[in-house]
């Protein structure tokens, strides 16, 4: 009774599919590893797995990868507005060398990348029926983005105004109009209830939304290759599986919102792509960016 | 669970009960979890420094405690307080009832508890205690149980973690409190006119009725407060977090320019006073984030999902068990941390026996606030008695007859779905 | 009450205006965004920011460095009914233990708190070894203050009088 314990802390909430995914690692390593899983950020708070992790006092996290933007400057690449087409291309990115390099940044601070976790694509959703096709259209729009000044700059790549506003007060703030939209993936706008008090959904999919499961690097490596391989092999089932449930979840939600009376449609999206694009390169956060990686993970499309 | 934990609880338990305050001894006793499980005592810190610096929501305390203190100084509280006893005076028990009314009034606000009872409660139990009509504890005690009511009537952010967890329109669910609200509301009303009656507290002589415009025109400014505040969230000017500081200023600016009551040095002495009520309420939240924690980390809710998982259960007996266990957890657990783990433990069973989810979630919602309230650990109790300053055991004394109906209510709104589920049908809701 | 004298007095004042100014520049900030976004239509959001550090202050350094015992929160039903005599004896015991509990932790914090340099605010760039270090201002001067309450609750002088009992009075005077 030595096996390894493994504390998993997200902040999905138990019903999730990256709950369900979660549970199914912890249930196939269940001869190798002691996998517990904490979901709704009750182990650890929102944005501290990393230095939890780092510190030694939780074995495995799901982090934010603006979280991890935060120590390494280098990562706010990932963070940045239309940089990765779909899932496809961001699970082919962290699979590269570009992924490569950005996974050994990661683990010189200390924390091993299992996989990138992919939860939906974000589109703007608003309250306001006017038609939105070009980041122009957005100007004057209050848009609801999280806290912390990555994710505002985000919000001001696609041409809104952003604001910062706890997760649970949108839907309140969407229905008095203290807000005029948010953003987030199809899924989220489903489970937060947010098209009960929305007029549309642009799907301008500005950004690819993924977290990475991550475990602590010293951990790993002390793991014999047999037992990093049990935990990987699980990982990629799981998470492959997830992420095809997230595509499929999306897939069947445009239909959904539609149903109940949203407008949902595709803008303009080259339009926002040149747009926030020229915005990020004219800002600070460019300037971490290694030099030529945009273009490498641009290569990776084809 | 570990014998560590139960040490853990014991020695929470015991530091309290001999005195130490209760912030410190739950963040003690979380480090002294950690020392005898030999991890990083550093943890309990942190989950509180990180547990207080993501608590967004929470802000709305400090500047509500502020507005309050600032009603106080600035004599809008003194001119409300003349209003009041003319128009509900001569009954007994009047400001107990003005207490309850406000508070479903200012549930419109806010979507937390705590929020309303240091908000509107303070304000409140400064009219109620003045010139010693009633005692501060009981003053506390039907301002704890009124404030349970606040998340209950919507806007409501228990309502909304509910709502994520269990696939529930939070529209029907902000109507599905409604009921409820307003049936709690009038049971504790009605509670409050027989401990009137019972404890003699005193009536006031009628106003003459030729006085009314004099005393409501000089209220006129303090009763526009909530006005401008149901304005300011329905108008879409401010989130309910953002209300408190516009009440904050709205009472700055009635009391220095238009009453030219408070000086700069009076400011300041108000601003003091806030911030040492807020340090003494915020600490029991950082102390209840601690220790989480330990709950979190000994898994408390999958023994109780073991425990359950193996009996056969009806309706009855299945909300019964509910309600007795979120009850209990509320003495453990953060709200928040209820709804968001403990719920979907049960739900999958409730929704299988046939009950609606609408109707399960107001049960927990209403559930959940309740504990807010209840000793020996109830965050609620502690913020009224910081207010009131009054012993606990008082409090206490004088909150169980408010818990009992509370519980009866709880009880109604549990085998009468009907209370809950009638306005949401009436808007369309098919359950 | 024990009169203090003046430099006492003036301490007490500066300990006192800490979580006072941190107040009010809380109450600003959140003026200022809602002003910003309302009125300007050009939201910020730096004021969160300002605002959850201030609120973090206030709590550690107003239960600890401004604390005094009767804004304290504690569960007085047993504790407020005993003997002086008994009550003294309580006084010794719990200040005992948390200051034995807070001191044993206090390596542990500090390098907690000074690990956390790796990790900066979003919009101020305040590292959090900064931020965090609210917890050891709080630890270590909690555990000065009941060092205090142990030395005079053991040498007999002080049974809590003080507090539970001008708490109760309180109560129905007012
Ligand atoms: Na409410
Ligand atoms: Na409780």
């Amino acid at each position: 009774q030595d096996m390894p314990t493994l504390r998993l802390s997200s902040v999905v909430s138990d019903n999730d599919i990256r709950a369900e995914a979660f549970a199914k690692i912890a249930e196939s390593v269940t001869d190798t590893f002691d996998m517990q899983v904490f979901n709704g950020a009750t182990l650890v708070a929102q944005g501290s797995e990393m230095t939890a992790i780092q510190r030694g006092n939780l074995e495995m996290g799901l982090i934010a990868p603006q979280t991890i933007a935060e120590q390494i400057p280098e990562w706010s690449i990932v963070t940045s507005a239309y940089l990765f087409d779909d899932a496809d291309h961001l699970q082919a990115t962290f699979d590269s060398d570009v992924g490569g390099e950005l996974i050994s940044l990661a683990e010189e601070a200390g924390v091993h990348v299992l996989a990138p976790v992919y939860f939906g694509t974000r589109h703007v959703n608003l309250a306001p029926e006017a038609e939105v096709m070009t980041p122009e259209d957005l100007d004057g729009i209050t848009m609801r983005m999280p806290g912390g000044d990555a994710w505002q700059f985000l919000g001001e790549a696609i041409g809104a105004n952003p604001t910062p506003l706890a997760y649970a007060e949108v839907y309140t703030a969407l229905q008095t109009g203290a807000i005029d939209g948010q953003d987030n993936p199809l899924p989220n706008d489903y489970n937060m209830k947010f098209y009960e008090v929305t007029s549309q959904i642009v799907l301008t999919g500005h950004l690819v939304g993924f977290d990475v499961l991550a475990i602590g690097a010293e951990l790993w490596d002390s793991f014999t290759p047999e037992q990093q391989e049990t935990l990987q092999t699980a990982v990629d089932e799981a998470i492959a599986e997830s992420t095809q449930r997230h595509l499929d979840r999306e897939a069947e939600l445009v239909q959904f919102f539609k149903d109940e009376g949203l407008e949902v449609y595709e803008p303009d999206r080259d339009a926002f792509r040149e747009f926030a694009q020229q915005k990020y390169l004219e800002s600070e956060f460019a300037e971490s960016w290694p030099e030529g990686m945009v273009d490498r993970i641009n290569a990776l499309t084809e | 669970m570990s014998w560590e934990f139960g040490v853990t609880v014991a020695v929470t338990v015991f530091t309290a009960v001999i005195g130490l305050p209760i912030g410190h001894a739950m963040l003690a006793s979380s480090v002294f979890y950690l020392l005898m499980q030999g991890q990083d005592m550093s943890i309990a810190f942190e989950q509180m420094l990180t547990g207080l610096y993501g608590s967004y929501v929470l802000l709305a305390i400090p500047l509500f405690i502020f507005a309050a203190d600032l009603m106080n100084v600035g004599s809008l509280s003194d001119r409300l307080l003349d209003f009041c006893r003319a128009l509900v005076g001569r009954f007994r028990g009047g400001m107990g009832h003005v207490n309850v009314v406000s508070s479903l009034i200012f549930s419109g606000m806010s979507g937390s508890a705590i929020a309303d009872a240091v908000g509107m409660g303070r304000i409140i139990i400064n009219l109620m205690t003045k010139d010693g009509r009633y005692p501060g504890s009981y003053a506390g005690a039907i301002t704890a149980a009124s404030a349970i009511i606040g998340p209950i009537i919507p806007p409501s952010i228990p309502m909304v973690l509910y709502a994520l967890v269990s696939d529930t329109s939070i529209g029907f669910l902000f109507l599905g409190g409604v009921g409820p609200g307003l049936v709690l509301g009038v049971m504790i009303m009605a509670m409050n006119a027989w401990q009137a009656r019972i404890h003699d507290y005193p009536v006031e002589d009628p106003v003459p009725v030729r006085d009314l415009p004099r005393v409501t025109l000089r209220a006129v400014p303090a009763l526009l407060m909530p006005v401008i505040l149901l304005v300011g969230i329905y108008g879409g000017v401010t989130t309910p977090t953002e209300a408190a500081a516009l009440a904050a200023l709205y009472a700055f600016l009635v009391s220095t320019l238009l009453y030219r009551s408070v000086s700069l040095r009076m400011a300041y002495e108000t601003v003091r006073q806030s911030a040492k009520s807020t340090a003494a309420v915020g600490f029991l939240i950082a102390g209840a984030l601690a220790f989480n924690y330990v709950v979190t980390i000994e898994q408390v809710p999958s023994v109780i999902r073991d425990a359950l998982g193996d009996t056969e259960l009806n309706r009855v007996t299945f909300l019964l068990i509910v309600n007795a266990i979120l009850l209990g957890l509320g003495c453990l657990l953060e709200a928040n941390a209820i709804l968001l783990v403990i719920v979907p433990i049960f739900l999958p069973t409730a929704v299988s026996l046939g009950i609606d989810p609408v109707h399960f979630g107001v049960i927990v919602v209403v559930n959940t606030m309740i504990g807010l309230a209840t000793p020996p650990y109830g965050l609620l109790l502690f913020v009224v008695t910081s207010i009131t300053k009054s012993p606990i055991r008082e409090t206490i004394r004088h909150l169980l007859p408010f818990l009992a109906i509370m519980i009866a209510g709880l009880a109604m709104i549990t085998f009468v779905p009907e209370i809950v589920l009638w306005l949401p049908r009436l808007y369309g809701y098919n359950g | 009450m024990t009169t203090a004298s003046p430099f006492v007095r003036r301490l007490r004042a500066i300990a006192d205006a800490v979580p006072a100014i941190l107040l009010a520049a809380m109450f600003v900030c959140f003026i200022i965004q809602v002003f910003m976004r309302y009125v300007i239509d050009s939201p910020v959001g730096w004021t969160v920011e300002v605002c959850v550090i201030a609120w973090l202050w206030i709590l550690l350094w107003g239960q600890s460095v401004s604390a005094e015992e009767t804004d304290e929160i504690r569960f007085d039903i047993v504790y407020g009914s005993v003997r002086p005599e008994v009550r003294r004896w309580f006084r010794v015991v719990f200040s005992l233990l948390l200051v034995g509990i807070y001191l044993w932790s206090l390596p542990a914090l500090w390098d907690y708190v000074t690990f956390m340099k790796i990790q900066e605010t979003s919009y101020l760039d305040i590292p959090f070894s900064w931020v965090y270090s609210a917890a050891l201002v709080f630890s270590a001067v909690s555990i000065l203050r009941y060092l205090w309450i142990f030395w005079n609750a053991a040498r007999n002088r002080d049974s809590g009088l003080g507090t539970a009992d001008d708490i109760g009075r309180k109560d129905f005077s007012e």
